[in-house]
């Protein structure tokens, strides 16, 4: 996907929120959601099982406006952490401009964290999109969790912050650290719209 | 099945959250686009100069090789 078009006069950027079940993807698209005034709201759309867990994923157009001339549209994506949404997952990356990782920081979720994070490797890999440079933020959210029952955030960008990605500690339920996440990618993918292949006219 | 999220802290009014975000997005595009503007464009590319040998002092006196032939011809 371009993020700047000359042409039009657009600034478009896609963002997926990665990570496994259950560990707040959702949760920080609703609050954003939430924050937008009227004017700004388009329709946030989830597709969800009985079970309340996203099914497809969900989707929040967000238009920022018309900024130094150029129309300026955020789209942000979640995918199902469920294992067996593989296919659903490798969809909603296609055309990604930056991800934001929500790992989930209960002890006993780590190894669903490394094999979700794995799974993002992997499935960026078959876009043919490199890991290493495509801008990617971590969220270690639930830290209102009690202290048993969660992993440090020492422990948790030892093990998944290998690339030494910026990170941020969440508590989406209630608002916790979202803002300054999307703020830190949406700048990542921002300060990529001078590369050259970024450019179109 | 499609449903709308719930509207938590649902106001009419720009949020201090939401306020504070587009700031700092409006200046970073504003930077962005502003460097990409202000970037000079490349220089149009130089004419090919005809190489200088380094015991071949008077070459660099002919602006290209097919000048020396012809003068070498006379």
């Amino acid at each position: 996907m371009s993020v700047v078009n000359y042409g039009t006069r657009e600034i478009t950027c896609k963002i997926v929120y990665y990570g496994p079940g259950r560990s707040g993807k959702t949760t920080n698209l609703q609050h954003i959601y939430s924050q937008l005034p009227e004017e700004r709201k388009g329709k946030m759309v989830s597709l969800a099982t009985d079970t309340d867990r996203t099914l497809f994923f969900d989707f929040l157009p967000l238009d920022l406006g018309t900024i130094s001339g150029f129309a300026t549209r955020f789209q942000l994506y979640t995918v199902p952490g469920q294992v067996y949404y593989a296919a659903t997952r490798k969809l909603v990356l296609q055309g990604v401009d930056g991800v934001v990782f929500v790992a989930d920081s209960q002890s006993r979720q780590l190894a669903e964290n490394i094999e979700s994070l794995q799974d993002l490797h992997a499935n960026l890999a078959d876009e043919g999109l490199d890991p290493r440079t495509l801008p990617l933020v971590m969220q270690y959210n639930k830290r209102d969790l009690p202290a048993g029952e969660i992993s440090s955030i020492e422990d948790l960008d030892e093990t998944l912050n290998f690339r030494d990605m910026p990170y941020y500690s969440g508590t989406a339920i209630n608002g916790g650290g979202v803002f300054e996440t999307l703020r830190s990618v949406a700048s990542l993918v921002l300060s990529r719209l001078s590369a050259p292949a970024a450019k179109e006219s | 099945m499609a449903k709308e999220p719930k509207k938590e802290g649902e106001s009419g009014e720009e949020s201090g959250e939401f306020a504070d975000f587009m700031a700092d997005i409006s200046q970073e595009i504003a930077q962005r686009v502003e460097s990409l503007d202000a970037k000079p464009k490349a220089p149009p590319p130089e004419a090919k100069k005809t190489p200088i040998a380094p015991d071949a002092g008077l070459i660099g006196e002919w602006p290209n090789i097919a000048d020396r032939m012809i003068e070498e011809m006379r």
